[in-house]
């Protein structure tokens, strides 16, 4: 029995840092912008499916699809900012809701149209395959992926930290009218912030259909997910989301080890609700 | 505007309309195809209207119809088939644990100072959550479809063999709902709900305690769905857990949001139209294209919300006002004219 | 006047992670008076009304009302008590009528039976019954703060904060503005605490003045005893002011 639940806890926090990588794209479109795009699942689905795309149109490895992915996630990142997102900032919140609940919408659908309800996969990927350390199987394809994350996530970090742009970003999302007398064009950081949280999702994408499939449904399971990580840490912190990631990728693996594989959306859910209702600002949350 | 001025000329434009209803199965009663596509009209006219209750006056978009009305479901056609409980207490008993439903979700959720998201986002996995609850749970059936009982009389266990009594009862369960909802509206829940969506901490310090208000008004929309629930259960004659139909939660949200939130007629206008054209689109496309209303009706969601937040009904309203003026001045010539006589 | 206090705040400090806005302060409004809350601009004055009336929960301290402690309650019950405010920054229910937005109030205490009665008595008492159907985005600002006073008022408050309620009027708005509160005052023993930039008003309606500065209490006493303390002339107009 241990040795199952420590086989989960190493599958889950694998897991954990990838969904890091997920949340850190809303993260940054939510706490730097505070824009909400209820849409942010169903553009990790459509990064999986794009990786799917390119990887049987090119015959590519899963793992190197986002070269091409994630150009094209940023644009649509930009492209959905200037058309939907942009006018709905000065509105009531509601509006910007409704608009993008209307995206997840439109998103899922178009998704069923164009690929149906059979999951897709590509071929297996060069990172296939596992190792034993100590008596426990450690599958290549998640640590790979799992140590991907969390460079990006590093990369991130000290984007926003350090550098002009970086800062920029922070700043126009805390007071754009102060920023934009700086000498910072608040429209065009904005949709740059949007697009670059849209890319980071094609990195996540391209890296899970290295070992996953992908279906038009799977958008809610990785909104939840993305939302569930980000409340559980709270704004402000980017180590907070990693423990945030590998505290919900333990306890979806556990819930499958011991109790029924379909209940892992249940374990996110219930986890969701309970940091709503016990500590709405998140374990690390500055506001 | 209040409750007096409502009741002369709308109200009988409103039992006309209602009396149209009421006669329409007379017309179209032998046309099978005809009545599931206005019983299924109706059918989503109660969910909108009641969905105007926590959306329109409360201001949270709620993004869970098919859970409440799958648990009603559940539950009265369990109750019927287990011990043999007419649905029409079964309804209630499934309107009432949606209720429970929603006050498990809603509690921790409308805490004072908690962002609308978070409830719109917790209630858009719920109904996904309860279909996948409802998939494991092998004692209510699990992932095979359960059919209802014939039973003792159709009356009793609401199985007919053709669609009018359904199409009746919703149209009296819509009735119901549009009065109820009416007289929410003018009612101190009502008003407090309406200045909740305009500022949640002035109408704190004005006595209104937020979280209850919203609490009431998420679970009477959640009974309603229950209810709902109930009488869809019986008009298929199956319980599945594919009823928590996440698309079908959006569609009821559309509805009312494109409808006109907070308005009462709204909602179910809305639903005539789109959801006509929904069972037009589906007829003529048909394969794979049918989830192409759905992409449409994301659409008109989206414009909809961008250049017209109010809905489509505050329109309809300066239209109707519109002509009102211009057969006024047809009638009396302008007022300039009218004085300089 | 009673001896016992009407509100008490004791040692109240609010924090925003680091920043420190209201720091240790202490002061109290007996029965029937008006005190008025001052102090340049950043020093708190607004973030102490909401951490008295719930709105923020503040890090340490505690505030009496009426002898319960009201610490951290939810603003609904502290209305229920008996108090109610105004905001800074105007926050009326911009869609609703003027009628509607003060129905809000008086459901504080009324039942669907009497709660038009309260409304009507309210409007005629703040001079509105005209403009009753007049949505309130549609309102200018002299009209919207009477608004506010007026669905506070229909709580049925034994006290009521107003935030920076004269800032914006002309002289005229003014002067009708403080004597509807003298009015209230007297003849319906409203208690007031308002904090105020506009100095005529602060003289002209206070009982006694509470000086903040930096989130804290460096002054109390009577509005005369006030414009001649030393040190709160330095925190408005600077040390140099003070030779003069």
């Amino acid at each position: 029995m241990i040795e199952t639940a420590t086989q989960g806890v190493i599958s889950g926090v694998m897991m954990g840092a990838i969904y890091a990588l997920i949340a850190l794209g809303l993260s940054i479109v939510f706490g730097v912008m505070n824009v909400t795009n209820f849409a942010h699942g169903e553009f990790v689905m459509l990064s999986m499916y794009l990786s799917y795309v390119v990887g049987t149109a090119l015959a590519w490895d899963a793992v190197v699809t986002p070269v091409i992915t994630v150009p094209l996630l940023f644009f649509f990142g930009i492209i959905t900012y200037h058309l939907l997102l942009h006018r709905t900032l000065r509105q009531m919140y509601v509006v910007q809701l409704a608009v993008t609940v209307g995206l997840q919408i439109l998103m899922r659908s178009a998704a069923l149209i164009v690929w149906n309800a059979q999951p897709r996969a590509l071929q297996y990927s060069f990172i296939q395959g596992n190792f034993e350390i100590g008596g426990f199987t450690i599958l290549t394809s998640r640590l790979v992926a799992a140590v991907v994350s969390l460079l990006f996530i590093g990369g991130i970090a000290y984007f926003l930290n350090k550098t002009w742009a970086g800062k920029a970003m922070r700043a126009a999302s805390d007071d754009f009218d102060a920023a934009s007398l700086m000498g910072v064009n608040y429209k065009r950081t904005y949709a740059l912030t949007f697009g670059i949280g849209s890319a980071l999702t094609a990195v996540a994408g391209g890296l899970l259909m290295s070992f996953q499939q992908t279906d038009p449904v799977g958008g809610i399971r990785f909104g939840l997910l993305s939302w569930c990580v980000l409340a559980l840490a709270g704004l402000g912190s980017i180590p907070g989301l990693v423990v945030a990631g590998i505290i919900v990728g333990v306890a979806e693996a556990l819930t499958v080890s011991f109790f029924d594989p379909r209940s892992r959306l249940l374990a996110v859910y219930a986890i969701f609700i309970l940091v709503l209702w016990l500590r709405p600002r998140g374990l690390f949350g500055r506001r | 505007m209040n409750a007096k001025t409502l009741t002369s000329r709308r109200n009988l434009f409103l039992l006309g309309g209602v009396l149209l209803a009421a006669l329409i199965p007379l017309a179209l009663g032998k046309n099978q195809y005809a009545m599931v596509l206005v019983t299924t009209v109706l059918l989503y006219a109660v969910l909108a209207t009641a969905w105007n209750i926590i959306g329109g006056m409360a201001g949270q978009l709620d993004l869970a119809a098919a859970a409440y009305l799958g648990l009603g479901a559940f539950t009265t056609g369990t109750l019927l088939m287990r011990w043999n409980i007419t649905p029409w207490l079964g309804m209630i008993v499934g309107g009432i644990t949606a209720a429970g439903l929603a006050f498990l979700i809603g509690f921790p959720l409308f805490g004072f100072k908690i962002k609308e998201l978070w409830y719109a986002l917790s209630s858009s996995a719920l109904v996904e959550v309860m279909r996948v609850l409802f998939l494991m749970w092998d004692q209510v059936g699990g992932p095979t479809e359960q059919y209802l009982p014939a039973g003792l009389s159709a009356w009793y266990s609401l199985r007919f063999n053709n669609y009018v009594p359904y199409y009746y009862i919703m149209l009296v369960i819509l009735i119901a709902v549009l009065i109820l909802t009416t007289r929410i509206r003018y009612s101190k829940l009502g008003y407090s709900l309406l200045a909740l969506g305009e500022d949640e901490d002035a109408v704190e310090v004005l006595g209104v305690n937020s979280q209850a208000a919203k609490l009431k008004a998420l679970m009477i929309y959640a009974f309603i769905s229950g209810v709902v629930g109930g009488v869809y259960a019986c008009l298929y004659g199956y319980l599945h857990p594919s009823f928590f139909s996440t698309s079908m939660s959006m569609e009821v949200a559309i509805l009312g949001i494109v409808g006109g939130m907070g308005i009462t007629y709204g909602p179910a206008l809305a639903a005539i139209v789109m959801v006509s054209f929904r069972e037009f689109l589906r007829a003529n496309l048909g394969g794979g294209m049918e989830g192409l209303y759905l992409v449409v009706y994301a659409v008109i969601l989206i414009v909809v919300a961008l250049y017209q937040p109010r809905g489509i009904a505050p329109l309809l309203e300066r239209g109707i006002k519109y002509i009102k003026t211009y057969f006024g001045e047809l009638r009396h010539g302008r007022p300039a004219d009218a004085e300089s006589r | 006047m009673d001896a016992q206090p009407m509100l008490k705040v004791d040692n109240l400090t609010k924090k925003f992670n680091d920043l420190v806005a209201v720091s240790d302060v202490t002061f109290e409004v007996r029965p029937g008076e008006i005190v008025g809350l001052i102090g340049p601009n950043g020093a708190g004055k607004t973030t102490l009304f909401n951490a008295i009336t719930g709105l923020y929960k503040p890090e340490a301290g505690r505030v009496t009302y009426k002898g319960v402690n009201i610490t951290g309650l939810l603003p609904h019950k502290i209305c229920k008590l008996g108090m109610s405010r105004t905001f800074q920054v105007t926050r009326a229910f911009a869609h609703m009528t003027v009628e509607d937005t003060v129905r809000v109030g008086a459901y504080n205490r009324c039942g669907e039976k009497n709660v038009q009665a309260k409304v009507d008595q309210v409007l005629g008492l703040v001079e509105m019954e005209d403009i009753r159907g007049r949505v309130c985005s549609d309102l200018g600002l002299a009209s919207l703060r009477k608004v506010e006073l007026a669905r506070a008022l229909a709580t049925e408050p034994d006290m009521l904060l107003l935030d920076e309620a004269g800032a914006g009027l002309n002289a005229t708005e003014l002067g009708a503005f403080m004597a509807l509160i003298q009015k209230l005052n007297r003849d319906y023993h409203i208690t007031f605490c308002v904090v105020e930039h506009v100095m005529q008003m602060v003289m002209g309606l206070c009982h006694r003045i509470v000086v903040l500065e930096s989130g804290e209490v460096i002054a109390t006493g009577t509005p005369n005893e006030i414009s001649a303390n030393q040190r709160v002339i330095e925190a408005y107009l600077g040390k140099r002011a003070v030779r003069c």
